[in-house]
């Protein structure tokens, strides 16, 4: 009971450290969604609307970083951003910006895969169809993101999911600092190592209730471009 | 007038397309009969540049606007039946005029708010003959335009087809395998079997006294 009491007290409460945590979170999380989904949507068209020499390599290469280690990823930013790294004049390590660079880079394949596997199905006959009409190459995307964009949605979702969720590379570039880049995932092992489980607790509830209203909002927009 | 020389399309082992010459006149209606597997869709994507072949060269045919065509089984986008039309046509004034127009013609007037993806395939061949002839074109080719759809569809189309062909003495190529059809709507049949053009002439002419024995056998399926 004790514990539910100090859930609902984080929960509802003024704590500012959980309300930085949750403001970081979010922050890290939709910028890199929002990057990858830049990157990652008109990558995925390219890749499953076109036919190429090199598109079977491609794929293979985009579903191999499918499997990237996420401490893989953080290792790779933090060699590239530490102080003798090729960036490392950018003072990005432990900043929310180089959490942010190494979820782009764990988060971009996902997003390219899943969309070209998506637009690839009818990517032969939204060709023909276009071609038909006298729309041909660059042309063709505007016609593919229309046609996807509740999917796309659901990727985008997915992508969020993924970056909200994660913790080994958040962990390694951000360095899990108080008031600067602690998020709910690398707060919730920390506070679990600590013997806090009420805090780690009610940190994963609202990581859940995070979720839960994203999806809700997204769903809603799904239904509304539906309905158009 | 196009012409095909030397064309030859061969994927592995198999040979899909050998055509030493072929040509298609402006003015006249053009039926490519054939079963399944035959090279019928091969050809005329080779005409739309969507297949390259091996080998050979088209001569005649610069593809823009004005040469529309229509797959088997034509994309209907996740959008209203109107807007599936007119989001083709926005460098066009009056896209949605025009769009409507054209949807009337098929016979979808009532359905333009209908969603594109819900609807049959015989209205998605309808919905797409509509976005081929939403503007002006000079040649039209067409990939089984009425496989889907029902006596009423079928009239519809070819009823529009003939008032298009009337009215721009253009060039139509289209395949089926109905050749009944041919008989209709042609001045010139094609018969191809195993990517090989077999025969050719006039409706009348090839269904009456057929000179290969792999056209009598073709046409003994059907009763024309």
């Amino acid at each position: 009971m004790e514990l539910i009491n100090s859930i609902f007290d984080l929960l509802f409460g003024s704590d500012p450290e959980l309300r930085q945590i949750i403001a970081v979170t979010l922050r890290m999380s939709l910028f890199s969604t929002l990057i990858s989904s830049l990157i990652g949507i008109p990558a995925g068209v390219l890749l499953g609307a076109n036919e190429f020499r090199g598109k079977a390599f491609i794929s293979r290469l985009v579903n191999t970083l499918l499997g990237l280690p996420p401490v893989v990823a953080g290792l790779l930013v933090l060699l590239l951003l530490s102080r003798s790294g090729p960036l490392g004049s950018l003072r990005l390590l432990y900043t929310v910006e180089a959490m942010v660079i190494a979820q782009v880079l764990l988060i971009t394949p996902f997003i390219t895969a899943m969309t070209a596997n998506l637009v690839g199905i009818s990517a032969s006959s939204i060709n023909e169809t276009l071609v038909g009409v006298g729309i041909r190459g660059a042309k063709r995307l505007k016609y593919f993101l229309l046609d996807f964009r509740v999917p796309f949605l659901s990727i985008i979702l997915a992508g969020f999911g993924r970056s909200i969720a994660e913790v080994g590379a958040v962990q390694m570039v951000g360095g899990n600092v108080q008031f600067k880049t602690r998020v709910m995932t690398t707060a919730i092992m920390m506070q679990t190592n600590m013997g806090r489980f009420d805090f780690a607790v009610a940190l994963g509830i609202t990581l859940l209730l995070i979720s839960f209203l994203i999806n809700s909002l997204v769903t809603s927009i799904q239904k509304a471009a539906l309905d158009d | 007038m196009i012409e095909l020389k030397d064309i030859l399309i061969k994927a592995k082992d198999r040979l899909i397309l050998d055509v030493p010459s072929l040509r298609f006149e402006k003015g006249k209606r053009y039926g490519i009969i054939g079963e399944n597997g035959s090279g019928k869709t091969t050809l005329l994507r080779v005409l739309m540049g969507i297949v390259q072949p091996n080998a050979g060269s088209i001569n005649g045919l610069t593809l823009d606007q004005k040469v529309g065509y229509l797959p088997q089984s034509p994309y209907a986008f996740s959008v209203s039946v109107l807007r599936n039309i007119s989001m083709t046509l926005e460098d066009r004034q009056s896209p949605d005029g025009l769009a409507l127009d054209a949807l009337k013609k098929v016979g979808l007037g009532s359905l333009i708010n209908s969603r594109g993806n819900t609807l049959s395939g015989g209205e998605r061949q309808r919905l797409g003959l509509a976005r081929v002839l939403a503007v002006p074109k000079e040649v039209l080719l067409l990939d089984e335009p009425t496989s889907a759809t029902d006596i009423r569809g079928t009239d519809i189309v070819e009823d529009l087809l003939q008032e298009w062909f009337e009215k721009t003495k253009g060039l139509l190529i289209f395949t089926t395998h109905a050749p009944a059809q041919a008989l209709r709507m042609a001045d010139e049949v094609i018969f191809l079997e195993d990517g090989k053009v077999v025969e050719t002439g006039s409706p009348q002419n090839l269904f009456n006294n057929p000179q290969e024995p792999k056209t009598r056998a073709f046409l003994s399926h059907w009763v024309i």
